[in-house]
């Protein structure tokens, strides 16, 4: 018998290990230059004389002492209210759980600024509950920074962990029923210690989500000084960058801290597949009193919305009833219409760019795996722990001299960086659960890699990546943090449109605003639902 | 009796490691054609391994396989003539049952006319009979049951024509009626077809009652290749005795009573 070498086309591994290799090494670049290089940049900003006015600024102290205090509060608060919307709703059959769930993320559609006019509106100096509870403290200051951070963080606490609750096994609880092991001890032995690591890094989170905000105290903040608004002012007012930067590094540090965190988290957890969901057996009393918190919750949302409505379309914090149209044509006359073309665009934009990259990203990390796999990993998610506010300061250091600054360009990607990291792991997640073999038998089959990632890959993340696309419009749409220092009169996007109503006094225009955001939004939520739900046209094949 | 046979693969020293690990020890052994092999060895030996080099789905540190002679150690898996069926199925969970067996075929560029389109379909569709899934050819695989699904998979390999089909512990995931019924038709499929079949499995029952000849291996070696009997007959070390002939006799031995109380009444 002869052996010889086959002519035809030779396979060779390395050539194809070094193609995936370059992508790698491209996107990497790409990642490396638009998150870590401004920050790098930032840095140097830093000179003696910010350092000077930092230290010697009383206000350095008690911004630091104010944000602390007001964002460990909220964070409490948020994480039970949450706890226990989620637990009702995920734990029980009660009536309503779906309305609950779709009105509980609604303020996730808005600005964090228009919480803080919505807290204005109803409890504020001629607000709606104000006088119906005859309250007599001012709203403005701590309660105020209080109460519209828990609405801005409360949704994105709510997903975060009914999502922990839904995957949570029920049969270690059955097993100790069996037992004879009481709810006490069941708490301490079984809940606690599945719930420990999620809810540390949820708190993390939330904290940072809060405590990196400016748009909540800067409407109702009052005197009460926060770091993120003393950074804004320095930068937006004072044109500051120094101090902005020390202030800026600041706000990355419970950032850090939080990525850390969730990083370690990651490398132990999710190491159970199979889970037996909860049948719920609720009694009628615990049934009762998830209701009548959901209920307040919800009715608190729907009261912020109703208020907007009323006071854009009215002009009145509560007793007219007159309609006009005059809010509307006043905030069109400010070029409404242009900025909230430019939001749409540069939400459509960023969304479809961060939606590729992610997916390009996500595939080379998950089904290309190789040492280079793992720093890519790393890279895409650490857009995570750096704060809008932060990331858009380090941007406008470093491309306010280029062609860069002042095009839709910039701000699309800003945004594109800025939320890059949760769609990433959406699609990460979803194709870590794809079958590890598709490639393999692909292969055998003679099915190229493109064909694989075409005709099965995606068609089977197809709501996934609905989910990115519209994670990332909607983030743009309300974002007023990374894009802030970045937009000019020509570029800025709808949402900076209240912050600069805010400064003139003119609220209701501001609320009307609120309320073209929320309706792009909703439109959008609506579609993407519509996408993923619809029974995609399969062609017939007749089988002669 | 095999020394007359064709030989279809040759491996031949083939080494293979990650890292420190090694997973393939210099590995020689060849397979017959037409003939059905288990490769036998518990959780970790290198079969599965084994298995994905010679598909091409790994690059072995060294060594060499021929196919009919030709050196294929660097072919692309699918200029090798081999088909592979996973323990996991990997189908096309988003295509029907019919469209899994019909994509590879279609994609083909030499398969683009309406003339080759209409072949394909009457082909996919005998191969589809054959395998008794004419009646869920419009259903996704998440709604056929696991046997069934297992089935597809086949249909899917044995449409582009291998020659020989490589099985990764392929029923480990079914019940035991459904293996039985499986183990047939692997037998039938591989009679009507004249596919050599190579199968890797953990379940010494299954390798002998399936095999033609079996391969044990342990830690990364081949121990032993021969015919069931030749294994039973003069095992080649003491680990083939207790791995393969001592379980086989606990599962004779636990059932054994059990027929003896049948027998008696």
């Amino acid at each position: 018998m002869k052996y010889m070498r086959h002519n035809g086309e030779q396979y060779s591994f390395r050539s194809k290990i070094q193609k995936a290799g370059v992508l790698k090494a491209i996107i990497a670049v790409f990642l490396a230059a638009f998150i870590l290089a401004p920050l790098v940049r930032m840095f140097f900003y830093i000179g003696r004389d910010s350092i000077n006015n930092v230290i010697t600024s009383p206000l350095t102290g008690t911004a630091i002492k104010n944000s602390l205090v007001s964002s460990a509060i909220a964070t409490a608060i948020t994480m039970v209210l949450a706890y226990t919307t989620a637990y009702a709703i995920e734990r029980s059959n009660m009536k309503g759980r779906n309305f609950f769930s779709i009105v509980f993320v609604v303020p996730m559609l808005i600005p964090s600024i228009s919480h803080g006019m919505g807290i204005l509106l109803v409890l504020g100096n001629n607000g709606l509950l104000r006088k119906l509870l005859n309250l007599k403290f001012s709203i403005y200051g701590l309660p105020g920074i209080l109460l519209g951070s828990v609405l801005y963080a409360f949704p994105i606490a709510f997903l975060m962990l009914s999502d922990v609750m839904k995957y949570e096994d029920s049969s270690p609880y059955e097993a100790a029923q069996v037992l004879g092991v009481d709810r006490l001890h069941q708490f301490t032995a079984i809940t606690f210690p599945y719930i420990r690591k999620p809810i540390i890094t949820i708190v993390f989170a939330i904290f940072t989500v809060i405590i990196t905000d400016y748009g909540v105290p800067l409407m109702v903040g009052g005197t009460y000084t926060t770091i993120a608004i003393v950074l804004y002012q320095e930068v937006i007012g004072r044109l500051n960058f120094g101090t902005g930067v020390l202030y800026g590094i600041f706000l990355l540090i419970p950032a850090v801290i939080a990525f850390i965190i969730d990083l370690n988290n990651n490398d132990s957890g999710n190491s159970s597949f199979v889970t037996k969901a909860f049948t719920s057996t609720n009694s009628r009393l615990r049934k009762c009193v998830g209701y009548i918190i959901c209920s307040a919750v919800a009715a608190i949302i729907l009261l912020l919305v109703i208020s907007f409505v009323q006071l854009g379309f009215t002009g009145s914090y509560s007793n007219s009833t007159l309609f006009t149209l005059a809010y509307f044509k006043e905030a069109r006359n400010y070029h409404l219409g242009k900025y909230l073309l430019n939001s749409v665009i540069i939400a459509a934009a960023a969304a479809f760019a961060g939606m590729s990259i992610a997916l390009a990203t996500a595939y080379l990390t998950t089904r290309m795996e190789s040492k280079a796999s793992r720093a890519l990993h790393l890279l895409a998610i650490t857009s995570a722990a750096i704060p809008g506010i932060v990331l858009g300061l380090s941007y406008i250091l470093t491309f306010k001299n280029t062609a860069l600054y002042g095009t839709l360009f910039l701000l699309m990607l800003v945004n594109t960086i800025h939320f890059f990291s949760s769609p990433y792991l959406m699609m990460y997640n979803s194709l870590s659960k794809l079958n590890e073999n598709l490639e393999g038998v692909g292969f055998t089959l003679g099915i190229s890699r493109g064909q694989l990632i075409r005709d099965i890959i995606i068609p089977q993340c197809k709501g996934t990546l609905v989910e990115m696309f519209i994670y990332f419009f909607v983030n743009c749409m309300i974002t007023i943090s990374a894009v802030s220092f970045l937009a000019t009169s020509v570029t800025k996007p709808v949402s900076l449109m209240i912050t600069q109503f805010e400064a003139q006094m003119k609220l209701e225009c501001a609320a009307i605003v609120s309320l073209c955001i929320l309706i792009v939004n909703i439109c959008a939520k609506a579609a993407a639902y519509y996408l993923k739900n619809r029974e995609f046209k399969t062609t017939k094949l007749k089988h002669l | 009796m095999y020394a007359t046979r064709n030989v279809k693969l040759q491996v031949r020293d083939i080494h293979m490691q990650f890292g420190d690990k090694i997973a393939l020890n210099h590995a020689s052994f060849d397979v017959y054609e037409g003939e059905f092999l288990s490769i036998l060895g518990p959780s970790g030996c290198g079969k599965t391994t084994a298995l994905r080099i010679l598909v091409g789905l790994q690059e072995p540190v060294s060594g060499t396989i021929y196919k009919d002679g030709i050196d294929i150690t660097s072919e692309h898996p699918s200029k090798r003539g081999m088909g592979i069926v996973f323990q996991n199925y990997a189908l096309f969970e988003n295509m029907t049952v019919f469209e899994n067996v019909e994509y590879a075929l279609r994609i083909k560029k030499e398969n683009r006319s309406a003339e080759a389109r209409k072949e394909i379909r009457k082909k996919v569709i005998a191969l589809l009979e054959q395998l008794e899934l004419s009646d869920h050819l419009d259903k996704k695989p998440a709604q056929v049951s696991g046997g069934q699904q297992q089935r597809v998979a086949i249909a899917r390999t044995l449409a582009v024509n291998p020659d020989i089909i490589l099985f990764d512990e392929p029923m480990s995931a079914l019940d035991v009626a459904t293996r039985l019924s499986l183990r047939k038709e692997l037998k039938r499929i591989q009679n009507d077809f004249g596919t050599t079949m190579i199968y890797i499995t953990h379940d010494q029952e299954e390798a002998f009652a399936m095999s033609d000849r079996i391969m044990v291996m342990r830690e990364g070696n081949v121990i032993q290749i021969g015919t069931p009997e030749e294994i039973i007959r003069n095992p080649a070390d003491e680990y083939v005795r207790d791995f393969v002939l001592r379980n086989l006799e606990l599962k004779v031995n636990s059932l054994s009573k059990f027929i003896k109380v049948s027998n008696g009444t």
